[in-house]
């Protein structure tokens, strides 16, 4: 153990005194993290996207649930989502979909969605048997259907004061529940959502000046309609004060809720933080990992060979020299892109994960080095897996833009593993959730290693 | 000098690929400790082969090698602690000082704490760079970095010392400097295996010399049992005139009254011969008979190179 640390703390030392070394694997990753981070941090991604599977639920019970769900199957939408319309028992099989990441979100819409958003639509249907939302402005009202109307504006004004049901001040939730890894097909659902309550807003403002036009005849002596309007539009849209999530000019007393087990938004900021620092460690590592060639070549490597340490922890001790010196790459570029405003997760998540993600790097460029004739072959090995590598998992396109086979295949790459812990992290999961993924990345890492290990020995047999 | 055999190479055989030519064949020798044992040949003839065969660093295809009793293959960790390597290449961290060097190779022999800062500050002082040990080696001379290269070899006072060619590449001044630090050591008791090229250095320190060519061990013995090989053979070298010519003489003097052997190399020629008296002035005619005209003549006494002349038929140099 005493030999593997004096090898890493040799190898970390000869590589800090090197300018040039300390160029590459330093100041030329954050400069160009901070350069990428500014070009495409705060913009979109103009991959296309369409037939997002989406699943609707709708429990409502009145009529704007309908027109809620209607707008994912409107021709404004186009081919963007695939909407599936799902039954009540349905719901527990729907979120596994989502949790199984099948389908982007699952949107579901409460019971007593139109009731609560117009209450005084839900009494005077009640009271009437006249759906107001289908009111013609030239509709004939009789008398009792009018008297039907003022009570039914009284008792919506006192709902939830007197009645003990739902206050209007509580807006109704419409609740997104959606997978992690689909974070921009969330963020498209969410605006549909959002664009479907901006109708429901205006159709709701439309009806309730319709119904006080025709009811204010018989209303107090004095008051004009434009004030009935006012009153029951007021009344309608509850000025509950709440804001609404990615619905701002919203007045219904909705509350869009987007649910997932992350609880955190998708960061640009963060994902290029992660998956450009994720790129230039396996510049690092590759380029580490050849100086095992370029040793051999110098006599230092036979010379250690010849020395009483074993095999092994002469290569651990190389490629452990390599570790300390891609974690101290993969911190500053974490620290730095922190100051500037990218999130990278939980700060124990974040640190475990780069620890354990050098040492997988680091098997790539051992596995590299070990099977490579030359230095110069491991140079041109390594930056081709290191390029390719990061265009099969997401370091230049957003991994989830990518064809599933794709993301499938980069597995093989320790980019794909980091980018989808990191992601996870960023997105607000916790350690626990991340195990798994920390595990194959481990089982990578024993793998390559292994490799590079019958290659090493191969080589200097 | 003691007489316990401290390396023993036995019908050692080895070659790099399954059909290849061998590095090294059927080569038999012993090393005794406290003995200054050298392998004298030309560049490729399988020096650093053996050397490294011996050193553990490359398995034999066949035979058998023991350093203090351990067999190379059965436990090579038991025969690295008690060897000490300067490789022909400067093995060195250019971007560490010499201190940190000699600290970071004494680890790997497994040395630490006191006795390690103790072995440092000796080696320093032994190759007189204690002056500049923290300074870094990509700022030393050639002849610095080869003392260094060689104190690293010492690092834990090992039995055997295995210095391949040591005086590679370096100024006269560095070459006189640790030849005379190789006869210290050998003043020590240190048991040493020493490969080289130059018959100077062979004759100048060497108890035994093995001389090897293409892979076989041609001759072994002490300076004067091998020059016991050629007898009372001269040499003479010829410098002629003309850079061509020089083959076509050699191979005409084969044939000549007197000539053992004959060979020649970068407009030399080289005649082993019995009698130089008797023969120079028919040599001399041979080369006048052939259009070539003589520049210099050397008559050189009984030495190793007449040794490798007369067991190749080629100079040490080819």
């Amino acid at each position: 153990m005493r030999k593997l640390a004096v090898l890493a703390i040799k190898e970390a030392l000869v590589a800090f005194r090197d300018r040039g070394a300390l160029l590459t694997m330093l100041a030329t990753p954050l400069a160009l993290t901070l350069v990428m981070m500014a070009a495409f941090g705060g913009g979109g991604n103009s991959s296309p996207l369409s037939e997002i599977p989406v699943l609707l639920l709708n429990r409502d019970t009145g009529t704007f649930g309908q027109v809620l769900t209607d707008i994912f199957f409107s021709s404004s939408v186009g081919n963007l989502v695939m909407p599936t319309l799902i039954e009540n028992e349905a719901e527990a099989a729907a979120r596994a979909r989502v949790d199984a990441d099948e389908v982007a979100a699952l949107v579901i819409i409460p019971e007593d969605f139109s009731a609560r958003i117009f209450p005084f639509g839900a009494r005077a249907q009640a009271l009437t048997g006249v759906d107001v939302t289908t009111l013609a402005p030239n509709a004939t009202l009789t008398p009792e259907q009018q008297m039907g109307f003022a009570q039914a504006f009284m008792e919506s004004q006192m709902l939830g004061e007197e009645t003990g049901e739902p206050s209007r001040a509580d807006p109704v939730i419409v609740q997104i529940y959606a997978s992690p890894d689909w974070r921009i097909s969330t963020l498209i659902v969410k605006a549909i959502v959002s664009q479907g309550l901006e109708r429901l807003n205006i159709q709701i403002a439309g009806t309730t000046n319709i119904v006080a036009r025709l009811a204010a005849g018989m209303l107090q002596a004095g008051q004009t309609d434009v004030d009935v309007a006012a009153a029951m539009g007021a009344m309608s849209a509850g000025n509950t004060g709440q804001g609404t999530a990615g619905d701002a000019n919203v007045n219904l007393p909705i509350k869009l809720v987007t649910t997932s087990t992350t609880g955190r938004g998708f960061s640009w900021l963060g994902y290029y933080a992660s998956s450009m620092a994720v790129l230039f460690l396996m510049f690092a590592v590759t380029s580490g990992g050849r100086t095992l060639l370029a040793e051999r070549q110098r006599g230092t490597l036979p010379r250690l060979l010849i020395s009483p340490t074993p095999a092994l922890t002469i290569l651990l001790g190389k490629m452990g020299g390599i570790v300390l010196t891609g974690v101290l790459q993969m911190l500053i570029l974490w620290g730095a892109t922190t100051l500037i405003g990218a999130y990278w997760g939980h700060p124990g998540g974040v640190l475990l994960t780069i620890v354990l993600l050098v040492i997988c790097a680091s098997s790539v460029g051992a596995l590299i080095s070990a099977w490579a004739r030359t230095p110069g072959q491991a140079s041109a090995i390594g930056s081709a897996v290191t390029l390719i590598g990061g265009a099969l998992s997401g370091s230049f396109f957003v991994r989830w833009n990518l064809p599933q086979w794709v993301q499938n295949l980069s597995l093989v790459t320790p980019n794909a593993w980091g980018i989808e812990i990191l992601s996870r992290l960023q997105a607000g999961r916790a350690l626990t959730a991340i195990l798994p993924w920390l595990g194959g990345m481990v089982l990578l890492t024993v793998l390559y290693y292994t490799l590079a290990l019958v290659g090493f020995r191969r080589q200097f047999k | 000098m003691e007489t316990t055999a401290l390396v023993e190479v036995q019908n050692l055989y080895k070659r790099y690929t399954p059909n290849g030519l061998y590095a090294v064949a059927d080569v038999s020798f012993e090393i005794h400790a406290g003995e200054l044992f050298s392998l004298l040949g030309p560049n490729g003839a399988g020096k650093t082969t053996a050397i490294s065969v011996i050193s553990t660093l490359l398995e034999p295809t066949s035979g058998v090698v023991r350093v203090a009793g351990q067999d190379v293959q059965r436990d090579p960790m038991a025969v690295r602690n008690v060897i000490g390597v300067a490789p022909q290449e400067l093995a060195l961290y250019d971007d560490l000082t010499a201190h940190e060097n000699l600290r970071f190779w004494g680890e790997m022999r497994g040395l630490h704490g006191a006795e390690l800062a103790r072995e440092i500050d000796e080696k320093l002082g032994l190759i007189e760079l204690a002056d500049r040990a923290k300074e870094r080696v990509s700022t030393f001379s050639g002849g610095m970095k080869r003392r260094l290269n060689l104190a690293v070899g010492l690092l834990g006072r090992p039995k055997l010392l295995m210095l391949d060619e040591p005086t590679v590449a370096i100024d006269p001044q560095s070459r006189r400097y640790i030849l005379d630090w190789v006869k210290k050591l050998r003043e020590q008791g240190v048991t040493i295996l020493y490969t080289t090229h130059y018959m100077e250095e062979a004759q100048e320190l060497s108890d035994r010399i093995g001389i090897i060519d293409r892979g076989k061990l041609i001759a072994l013995g002490t300076l004067d049992e091998l020059i016991q090989l050629v007898g009372q053979h001269e040499t003479l070298r010829l410098q002629l005139i003309q850079e061509e010519g020089g083959a076509e003489l050699a191979a005409a003097l084969q044939s000549l009254a007197g000539v053992v052997a004959a060979s020649a190399t970068d407009g030399e020629v080289l005649i082993n011969v019995t009698s130089a008296e008797a023969t120079l002035a028919a040599v001399i005619g041979t080369a006048t008979g052939l259009g070539l005209s003589v520049r210099t003549i050397d008559i050189r006494e009984p030495n190793l190179e007449a040794v490798f002349l007369r067991l190749t038929g080629r100079a040490l140099r080819d």
